[in-house]
């Protein structure tokens, strides 16, 4: 047992994998700086020098484009934005280029490239600072999105996606970077497109993504107190999704809850709930609910920020009302509250 | 030299009359952006090119495509749909790839690509350089700034060629782009030419210089060519927005008339024979071969 932090894992996985192969090297807006990317990028400039490491302009765009160069011209880039929001000033290269290369080829090509980006909650960091977009990227062909939750599972999906031939988004809840948990210490891969199952039970799933696994997890374990057991399933790959694990979860319990660290409408919710009715359809004991992000930009305020997110508490309630419970009294419970806790810088 | 140059200005030329005859016939698939009258950029520059040097391309790539692979029976095929396409019939004609030449069809969208690509090399410390073709249109696009930023900064063995034609589709220079185009490189600190030629041996004997300072400096080139597009944008476009005037007089400026001043009669017809029965065999071979399978739609997305 060897307990680290998920941001520690990240950087572990690019600092065992950079050792492994000179060809991979990683560069992003302020990834060499004395924050390194929320600590995710310390020390690699120290360890490879600026050639393999190295800061951008602001310039996203561009710097996705030239990502997909270096990876069709035999390098393995990985290329970290500090924000999602930002990422979307690169939509051309993503939707129209990057996706597009390898398949427009007829398989002749490989782009192995790796972006990470960073789901910056909290702090009032309002919309342009704090978006998800899960169901953007994955709803384009060609791309694979890995959304890691544990730090083991930040670090083999990393690690995965560092070897795998093909374009990979991987995003980050900016609080996950806090997750402390058993990581081994040599290097290790997760395969994408596996899902996993963070707490086992028998009469309700959850499928969560991203942060909404650690807030699914939390009200797994109030409502364990009062004899529910809840299934918490994690697909942590959502492009290609493979959804066996969460088919054979609810046809077990006949009950559905899909908590996306996102927007409801049109998103991954959507996607995995109808592959949930396509497959369980006649085994479902009461329809699926979806919990997500208010169908707004993020406010500023916090009173608001609060109304905007769900958490272990809307998941908690939604679960008492599916099974025609009574709201269980949850005073002396502690729940999740980082807000005050990432202060930046950026 | 001369010859070789005729024949492959020549032979883009033929490929892509013939072309609009398969066009008009309903035989090929997606649209077609002709490079009819610019061919001696394509020719020049890929001639003065090294050996395992990187292009990219962009929309208008027949012409840079043929004079640097020479492989007109898969540009053929791919036009066509055809699986024995060099991309197996998935890309048409804006995307061609084919070993060290990427083409796509979003205007500018290379520039950046091809700056990622002079960078591997960089890293690789090899002897390649990349060549990027675009067009006056790009210079719209701010994807193109990004890049020369980078390039300058970094000091990456690229030539960035614009291809002035005068026209973004149906849009004018005067009515697109301002200030002078060598001064947005120069403002980067980035070495910039422009030459107003469509003689293939001029331009050939500049980038021959060019590439070799970049190639041992390791710097980026801007190179600006005034040429002519004597066709549409596309298929379909007539050309209601320039005047015949105009047109005929760059006609007297076309990169077949100027080369073609200084071979022999003979030589040319023997060239042109040659030319057009290669196109021939390869309407001929890419005819015959199949559409790609049906079920193979799903294939080569991911590795």
């Amino acid at each position: 047992m060897r307990n680290i932090t998920y941001c520690e894992a990240l950087n572990e996985a690019m600092l065992q994998e950079m050792e492994r192969d000179s060809n991979i090297f990683v560069y992003g807006i302020g990834v060499p700086d004395h924050v390194g990317v929320f600590g995710s990028t310390v020390g690699l400039l120290k360890k490879f020098g600026k050639e393999r490491c190295f800061d951008t302009p602001i310039s996203e765009d561009a710097m996705t484009g030239f990502g997909l160069g270096a990876a069709i011209n035999k390098m393995r880039p990985i290329h970290v934005h500090i924000r999602v929001d930002f990422l979307l000033l690169a939509i051309n290269q993503l939707a129209n280029m990057i996706s597009c290369y390898r398949y427009g080829t007829g398989g002749t090509l490989k782009v192995p490239l790796v972006i990470r980006a960073v789901v910056g909650r909290g702090w009032g960091q309002s919309f342009q600072h704090s978006k998800s977009m899960f169901s953007t990227f994955a709803h384009i062909p060609g791309l694979k999105v890995v959304l890691p939750t544990t730090p083991k599972d930040a670090k083999g999906l990393l690690i995965a996606a560092i070897r795998d031939d093909n374009p990979v988004i991987l995003i980050e809840h900016r609080w996950l970077y806090w997750q402390v948990g058993d990581v081994p210490e040599e290097p290790y891969s997760i395969p994408i497109g596996e899902a996993n199952i963070l707490k086992k039970g028998k009469d309700i799933t959850i499928v969560a993504t991203s942060w909404m696994n650690v807030e699914a997890v939390k009200a797994a374990d109030v409502l364990e107190k009062i004899g529910i057991s809840v299934e918490v399933v994690d697909p942590r790959t959502i492009a290609p999704l493979n959804d066996e694990i969460i088919i054979k979860s609810v046809k077990k319990t006949g009950h559905c809850i899909i908590a996306d660290n996102d927007w409801v409408d049109f998103g991954v919710s959507a996607e995995i709930a109808t592959k949930i009715y396509e497959k369980c359809f006649g085994v479902l004991k009461s329809p699926i609910e979806r919990i997500g992000f208010a169908h707004t930009p993020c406010p500023t305020a916090r009173h608001l920020e609060n109304c905007f997110y769900p958490n272990a508490v809307t998941i908690i309630r939604s679960v008492e009302k599916k099974l025609g419970l009574e709201p269980m009294d949850l005073t002396g419970e502690s729940f999740y509250s980082h807000e005050n806790r990432f202060k930046g810088p950026f | 030299m001369r010859k070789k140059f005729f024949e492959q200005m020549l032979l883009i030329r033929l490929f892509e009359e013939k072309i609009e005859e398969l066009f008009t016939q309903g035989i090929l698939f997606g649209t077609t952006h002709a490079c009819i009258g610019q061919e001696a950029v394509a020719v020049g520059i890929t001639q003065a090119m090294n050996e395992g040097d990187i292009i990219t391309s962009n929309h208008r790539g027949h012409g840079h495509f043929i004079a640097s692979t020479d492989d007109v029976d898969g540009l053929m095929a791919e036009l066509m749909g055809k699986a024995t396409g060099i991309c197996a019939g998935r890309s048409g004609s804006q995307h061609l790839c084919k070993g060290d030449f990427y083409a796509n069809g979003i205007t500018g969208g290379m520039t950046a690509v091809a700056t990622g690509m002079a960078l591997a090399e960089k890293l690789k410390k090899s002897e390649r350089i990349v060549i990027s073709f675009f067009g006056d249109g790009a210079l719209g696009e701010g994807v193109l700034y990004e890049s020369l930023n980078m390039a300058s900064l970094w000091k990456l063995p690229i030539v960035y060629v614009l291809e002035n034609n005068y026209y973004a589709m149906s849009t004018h220079i005067s009515c697109g782009v301002a200030g002078s185009m060598i001064d947005r490189a120069k403002a980067f600190g980035i070495e910039a030419q422009e030459l107003n030629t469509n003689d293939v041996e001029v331009i050939y004997s500049s980038f021959e210089k060019i590439a070799d300072g970049v190639r041992k400096q390791s710097r980026p080139h801007f190179l600006v060519i005034n040429t002519y597009r004597q066709c549409g944008h596309s298929k379909s476009d007539d050309c209601n927005y320039r005047t015949r005037e105009e047109e005929i007089g760059w006609k007297d400026k076309d990169p077949l008339t100027i080369l073609g001043a200084r071979l022999d009669k003979d030589v040319k017809n023997s060239i042109r024979e040659k030319c057009a029965s290669r196109i021939e065999s390869a309407v001929e071979k890419a005819s015959k071969a199949d559409f790609p399978k049906i079920d193979s739609i799903y294939e080569g997305l991911f590795q």
